[in-house]
């Protein structure tokens, strides 16, 4: 391509060419080949189009999967084996365990974090797969604080946005009371117990004690530990197994001791204690030391003796109700005499539901409506004499917190009530909180005596 | 208020902690020295002072930010701190008062009723979330008002929020949700 208006140098002629010599531009003249001018040695127009490669990406091969999250799946996998869970959990743990690594909470965290959000995985794959698993399983398999593990778990299901389904007590205890070691191969025959009965056993104890406030609102593991134990001891109550403390059975079972486990007995002695005063061929009280043998007929007949329970707790309150009332007169049952007792006794109410109750209890009870109702009518009678309940002396069954609390009941304070909160503030408030000069002197001096004699 | 119970719910509250500055600086080392009530604590850089009337526990850092903790209502939690930037004027700063601000109010409730509490949560998900391994209650958080409920099965809630108005309605709006999973008391 000829270029016009412009003359060689070297010989004159207007012959100028456009010469691409590789990847420069160059002006030469055709006659004697000079070089008229040349372009830059980087033309702009080469790079249109393209963007500025870094070094790492232009010698960069395919990108490898970070070895830490290799390993992590691994760990999930592994977890899953020593669980023996199916398949499904396992696939679905890894994906999420992939998921939850890349997002930017865990992908900086240390490696031992990343191995307790491997075993958080696990265990929300098995709550959403009805294979339920405790927390402290996990926490025990990763050899972790189980706070740290609760916390990683919560985080992790708050990110992948998931809703885990909430397990029973009940349906954990089949996979907890597999740990325990007391197949006939394991301990010698006088402690060897057939685990489809000692679960048998235990689920029921466990659905008892949540019936009767035992579970609510405490860890799983120590009440399942409990079921347990005493489900071992009252299926063969011989000497040796009744004799045989909760340390001992976990030596033998192999298993970790759990503190509050023995708490958890003692609470369940006290139920089944109540259960099976009602039973009708105990001829003997029944105590804790020896209800471990009247556990099997308690837990046979345990609506029954419920039931009864129930009723001969309301008649028992019943009977104080009516004693409460009746103080000034001498004869107990008098429901002719109601309407004198309404004008002369103050509590006129309570005294005429007193007498409602009287009737309705004498009426033959069936069915659980009886309790209910009676319990309601109880419920405002003792309201109305006493302002502030304590919900737990009332009833038959309630929370230990609630039958003996020991912090006080917070009141609202009254005298609160006038702050404004733009008030005066006098002075000599003010200098209560300040020392005077000669008491900060005394104060130094006293404190460097005591440095010096510190240091000496 | 709520025409759905009979009996008035007894909102107590426990805990007021307010942030106020005295838009100076302040000497540690006079306070502790100069006040009664005080602990210094020099490895955190602050001061601990507590007063009698009302009983609040306040931390001076150097900056001049405090924090008062401990009142049982809002105004109260406003004459304590007043009483303090008084305190520390009459110490010898120049101190104003200014940007206070409630931070955070705890109260304590007790419904007549007992609560089954896996209901509860299996209703309201994924507001509410339990695990009974890790905690005994319940926990119920409401975002536009930012409350934080904690309901326990024997009836008790706590409820933390930015000011007692949100703790008032924090508490209205979650009754009628408890109320339907109440336990029956007899059992």
């Amino acid at each position: 391509m000829s270029r016009a208006g412009l003359s060689c140098p070297g010989c004159g002629s207007s012959n100028i060419v456009d010469d691409h010599l590789y990847c420069q531009s160059q002006l030469v003249c055709v006659d004697c080949g000079s070089v008229v001018s040349e372009g830059a040695l980087v033309a702009a127009d080469d790079h249109v189009g393209g963007s500025d490669v870094s070094y790492s990406r232009s010698t960069a091969v395919a990108k490898k999967p970070c070895m830490n999250l290799i390993k992590g799946i691994q760990r999930v996998k592994a977890i899953c084996r020593i669980l023996r869970v199916n398949s499904g959990i396992e696939d679905l743990s890894q994906t999420y365990y992939n998921l939850a690594y890349q997002h930017e909470s865990f992908i900086r965290v240390s490696l031992q974090k990343k191995e307790v959000l491997a075993g958080c995985c696990v265990l929300v794959c098995c709550r959403l797969l009805n294979w339920p698993i405790t927390m402290g399983t996990i926490s025990c398999l990763l050899d972790a604080d189980p706070m740290v593990v609760g916390m990683v778990y919560q985080e992790m299901v708050k990110i992948l946005n998931i809703e885990p389904p909430i397990i029973n007590v009940t349906e954990v205890v089949e996979a907890h009371s597999l740990e325990y070691k007391l197949s006939s191969v394991h301990v010698p025959e006088e402690y060897a117990e057939n685990s489809k009965d000692l679960t048998k056993r235990a689920v029921a104890l466990v659905e008892l004690a949540a019936d009767s406030w035992i579970v609510t609102g405490r860890k799983p593991i120590p009440v399942m530990m409990a079921a347990i134990y005493l489900s071992w001891q009252s299926l063969k109550p011989n000497k040796h197994r009744l004799k045989c403390s909760l340390e001992k059975f976990c030596q033998i079972a192999k298993v970790n001791k759990h503190r509050p486990a023995s708490k958890r007995i003692t609470e369940m002695k006290k139920v089944l204690c109540k259960l099976g005063k009602e039973i009708p061929w105990v001829r003997e009280a029944v105590t804790p030391d020896n209800v471990v043998r009247q556990v099997e007929d308690i837990l046979k007949h345990r609506y029954a003796l419920l039931r009864r329970a129930l009723r001969t707790h309301e008649e028992v309150l019943l009977a104080e109700c009516q004693a409460s009332c009746e103080d000034s007169l001498t004869e107990e049952t008098a429901p002719t005499q109601s309407s004198e007792l309404v004008e002369q006794n103050p509590n006129a109410s309570s005294v005429e539901q007193c007498e409602l109750n009287a009737e309705r209890a004498q009426r033959p009870g069936d069915g659980d409506d009886n309790p209910c109702t009676v319990s309601e009518l109880h419920t405002d009678i003792q309201e109305s004499q006493d302002p502030t309940p304590n919900w737990g002396k009332r009833v038959l069954f309630a929370p230990p917190c609630v039958t003996h609390p020991r912090k006080k009941r917070r009141v609202e304070q009254p005298e609160l009530k006038d702050v404004t909160g733009d008030e005066e503030i006098s002075d000599s408030e003010i200098d209560s909180y300040i020392r005077t000069p000669q008491e900060a002197r005394e104060f130094t001096l006293t404190q460097q005596l005591f440095y010096e004699s510190e240091k000496s | 208020m709520d025409s759905s119970n009979d009996e008035a719910l007894d909102i107590i509250i426990t805990n007021v902690v307010a942030t106020f500055r005295t838009r100076c600086h302040l000497n540690l080392r006079t306070i502790a020295l100069e006040g009664t009530n005080v602990i210094y604590k020099p490895e955190v850089g602050k001061v601990l002072m507590k007063l009698r009337k009302p009983k609040i526990t306040a931390s001076i850092w150097s900056s001049g930010k405090i924090i008062c903790t401990g009142a049982t209502s809002e105004d109260d939690a406003k004459l304590g701190a007043r009483r303090l930037a008084r305190l520390l004027q009459k110490l010898g700063f120049k101190v104003r008062f200014s940007a206070f601000k409630v931070v955070n109010v705890l109260a304590v409730c007790s419904m007549p009723f007992a609560i089954h509490l896996i209901d509860f949560t299996k209703n309201n998900r994924p507001i509410a979330s339990y695990e009974p391994e890790l905690h005994p209650a319940a926990t119920y958080r409401i975002k536009h008002i930012k409350a934080t409920i904690q309901v326990f099965s024997t009836g008790s809630i706590t409820v933390t929020g930015p000011n007692v108005q949100n703790v008032a309605t924090a508490v209205e709006q979650v009754y009628p949700l408890l109320f339907e999973c109440q336990k029956p008391r007899y059992k």
